[in-house]
């Protein structure tokens, strides 16, 4: 136990270390914010497709804030693969761009012909980056421009955020993107790094308060949750569902953690305790919450629908550091997880139940030997965990995007963030998180954007071959 | 009131996406229910047959029985890289392995880097015209009803379901054989089997590229009336075959057969009647809601399936080795 205290404390230490580094990263790239991305030359790559015909296409929208209207003349270049083409705004302010085909392109809007009366755009919005799912038309892309100081921040209107991209399609790859807003870099190398810096760290903490409570589920009960996912969608949809019925923003929250760890005492009173009664093995206990998984995911679709839900959010940067640009949500998400992280760290530590769900984790039949009551502890760690999943759905939510699949996209993130800070060791999973996490967004300066899952799982496949006890995992056989 | 989506339905037990998702799951079996190997991965063998029979055909202008081989090399290939670090380890981390690789192969060839050889996120077009050239079969339309079919979908399906039973007979000839036997006493305590002198791994490693061989014909199979998706690729249908495996029993060779037919022509049954509800009125669903309600029962179905029978429809309960 000595040895597994004074493990804990190295951990702790890293913590600290981490949140503090944190903190670091902020103050060293304090330098003054850069210049609006220069307007390029005309360029143009593959050919002009009308949108009437092309299977996909997007609808550019350029309004003013103060009165919705539409601001004609203005360019747009569409980038995408093997596509590079520049439009002119109608009278409506609208552009539609026949698209060659699905994929992310990205919007520019050139800020030099938006008349002077009309203002700016704000500094996050142009350019931005577009999902065009198969046979998705007039995805939008709508831009506001006004005149008062700070872009949009007067006026955000719901649909500047992106709007809706139809079409359930299966692509996952958007997880652990970055924000729209974070992405702005632009002061050369070390900008782009301590952009992408923050954004990993950022959401390795969201991360970290999922891979938490499934770390913990596989200490206490050997299960690999690969429903793990759908709590945390849960969390997300139940702020949606909440601000959807006018609730504020910290309601929301609170309700996700509330409802995310009743839905956890549910999950664990209805299938896994009758489950361990029985005595199923644990490969079948896996495949059974593979079968919930994917039942849980598609009663989302029901529910919600395919599309991309948004939670009203601010666009707007709210903390400017250097070439890294932050919304409200995303510092404040940064901040929630860290509190609610050091009150989990002081929960495990300094508790009862705490001691007691660690003393199960180490060995489950001479924790209950020694009075400890394994199925309460059982049932408090599924209640815990449903309820930091559902925290991290609705901070991720806040951070990119919601959708019926947010959870099932970063199911193997957290495994593979588990698997790194080593199996069943709350502490290793939320160093595992943010170790991934920021690994995963360095990885894009080599390697192209959407790699950067795969990226994460190849880390994942070589700490199960040569660590397989990860960063603070104990050592035991696995082979 | 139009019923011709029964005989649809009951048509998907021969059809070709059937008898691949059939052959996978032998293969499938292969792994886990003889061998013990939990392969979450086989998703990434069809990927990579898939893969290996798509560009060999278009990019390459390789006649079929080429690409079939190079099909074969390529699964076989896989099984090596995945095999040789990962058939050490205990068998959940195994899973997360498999699982893992299968995902960065699909994420892989979805990347625009590799559109020249990949067709990125859109895929490959047009590998069944190279196939349908083999058609022995003369023009014409074959069959009663709706059930009609032309020539090039005759061929599809009287070759996809020679390859399946194919792969049950050559399966059913291996189990029955020595070298089956040591397998399934790996499955059943591996130390044990050492202990007899077996080279497990080298076992366990033939397993595995066999099973995975199956896997990636079964993706050529699958693309053939169709075009190739990456996104086809992903972790669900590993569960779907799963699904498959444990309704018609994990430890059988003509389980996935039989599970295949059932799994697709309840699908398409589940389909039709909720249409057929929606439609009438008489379910207070819209259109766009019948999609997912065929999710939440084969996620249902496979819950169920390996709590209450974890032996399938035509496994023995005794030989159900996982729920230990």
């Amino acid at each position: 136990m000595t040895d597994h205290s004074s493990r804990v404390r190295r951990a702790f230490a890293a913590l600290v270390g981490l949140l503090v580094g944190f903190l670091a990263v902020f103050a060293a790239v304090a330098a003054p914010a850069s210049a609006a991305p220069a307007s390029s030359a005309p360029r143009a790559a593959g050919d002009v497709i009308d949108p009437n015909t092309a299977e996909e296409s997007i609808a550019v929208w350029i309004r003013q804030t103060s009165d919705k209207a539409g601001i004609p003349g203005v360019g747009v270049t569409v980038i995408g693969d093997d596509f590079d083409q520049t439009f002119t705004t109608d009278a409506e302010g609208r552009v539609y761009v026949g698209l060659p085909g699905p994929g992310t392109y990205s919007v520019e809007v050139d800020e030099a012909t938006i008349p002077a009366a009309s203002g700016t755009l704000p500094d996050a919005a142009s350019p931005r980056e577009v999902r065009v799912a198969q046979t998705n038309k007039n995805v939008p892309a709508n831009f506001l421009a006004s005149t008062t100081a700070g872009g949009g921040a007067a006026a955000p209107a719901p649909d500047e955020t992106g709007g809706s991209t139809p079409a359930p399609s299966n692509t996952d790859e958007a997880t652990g993107a970055a924000p729209p807003s974070a992405t702005t870099g632009g002061t050369g190398f070390w900008g782009v790094v301590a952009t992408k810096l923050a954004t990993g760290l950022i959401f390795g903490l969201l991360l970290a308060l999922a891979a938490i409570g499934a770390s913990l589920i596989f200490g206490t009960t050997g299960l690999n949750n690969f429903a793990h996912g759908e709590l945390v969608t849960f969390g997300g949809l139940m702020a949606y569902t909440l601000a959807s019925f006018g609730a504020p923003g910290w309601l929301g929250i609170l309700g996700a953690i509330v409802l995310g760890g009743l839905f956890g005492l549910v999950q664990d009173t209805a299938i896994w305790r009758p489950l361990r009664r029985r005595r199923v093995g644990l490969i079948p206990l896996m495949i059974v919450s593979i079968g919930l998984a994917l039942a849980t995911r598609y009663v989302y679709v029901l529910f919600y629908g395919g599309d991309r839900l948004t939670l009203p959010n601010n666009p707007a940067p709210f903390l400017v550091l250097g070439p890294i640009s932050l919304r409200f949500t995303d510092v404040f998400g940064a901040v929630i997880a860290i509190v609610v992280l050091l009150g989990v760290a002081y929960v495990m530590l300094r508790t009862k139940l705490g001691k007691a769900a660690r003393a199960v984790a180490d060995n489950a039949p001479l924790a209950a030997a020694s009075g400890i009551n394994v199925d309460r502890v059982i049932r408090f760690v599924w209640i815990g965990a449903g309820a930091l999943a559902g925290l991290s759905g609705v901070l991720i939510a806040y951070y990119q995007a919601l959708r019926w699949d947010t959870g099932s996209a970063i199911l193997l993130l957290i495994f593979a963030a588990v698997t790194l800070g080593g199996l069943g060791s709350a502490f290793g999973a939320l160093v595992g998180s943010l170790v991934l996490s920021v690994f995963m967004n360095l990885a894009t300066l080599v390697l192209p954007e959407n790699l950067k899952y795969a990226a994460a799982l190849v880390v994942l496949i070589l700490i199960l071959l040569f660590r397989p006890q990860g960063i603070l995992g104990r050592k035991e056989r696995v082979g | 009131m139009n019923l011709n989506f029964v005989w649809l339905a009951l048509g998907e037990a021969l059809s070709p996406t059937t008898a691949a998702y059939a052959l996978a799951t032998i293969g499938l079996v292969v792994h886990f229910g003889f061998t013990g190997l939990l392969n979450f991965g086989q998703a990434g063998f069809m990927a990579v047959g898939g893969y290996a029979f798509a560009i060999t055909t278009l990019k390459l202008d390789w006649p079929a029985p080429f690409a079939f081989l190079a099909t074969i090399a390529a699964a076989t290939l896989f099984a090596l890289i995945l095999g040789i670090p990962t058939l050490r380890l205990r068998a959940d981390y195994l899973a997360i392995v498999t699982i893992a690789a299968a995902e960065i192969i699909r994420l892989s060839v979805k990347t625009a880097e590799l559109t020249e050889i990949t067709g990125g996120a859109t895929g490959l077009n047009g590998a069944g015209r190279v196939f349908n050239e083999l058609n022995p079969i003369p023009e014409g339309r074959y069959g009663f009803g709706v059930l009609t079919y032309t020539a090039d979908q005759l061929w599809l399906r009287v070759f996809g379901w020679a390859l399946v039973l194919l792969a049950c007979l050559i399966v059913y000839l291996l189990i029955r054989s020595p070298w089956g036997r040591v397998i399934k006493g790996i499955r059943e305590d591996e130390d044990a089997v050492r202990s007899l002198g077996k080279n497990v791994f080298a076992y366990k490693m033939q397993a595995l590229i066999f099973g995975g061989i199956l896997g990636g014909l079964a993706g050529a199979l699958f693309i053939l009336p169709r075009s190739l998706q990456p996104d086809n690729y992903g972790t669900q249908l590993t569960f779907f075959l799963y699904t498959i495996m444990l309704l018609g029993g994990a430890t059988t060779v003509f389980g996935p057969v039989i599970g295949s037919m059932i799994f697709w022509v309840v699908l398409s049954l589940s389909d039709g009647l909720l249409s057929l509800g929606i439609n009438s009125g008489i379910l207070p669903l819209t259109t766009t809601q019948q999609g997912p309600i065929r999710f939440i029962i084969v996620g249902v179905a496979l819950a169920l399936l390996v709590v209450f029978r974890p032996q399938g429809l035509l496994g023995n309960k005794k030989e159900v080795f996982f729920n230990a």
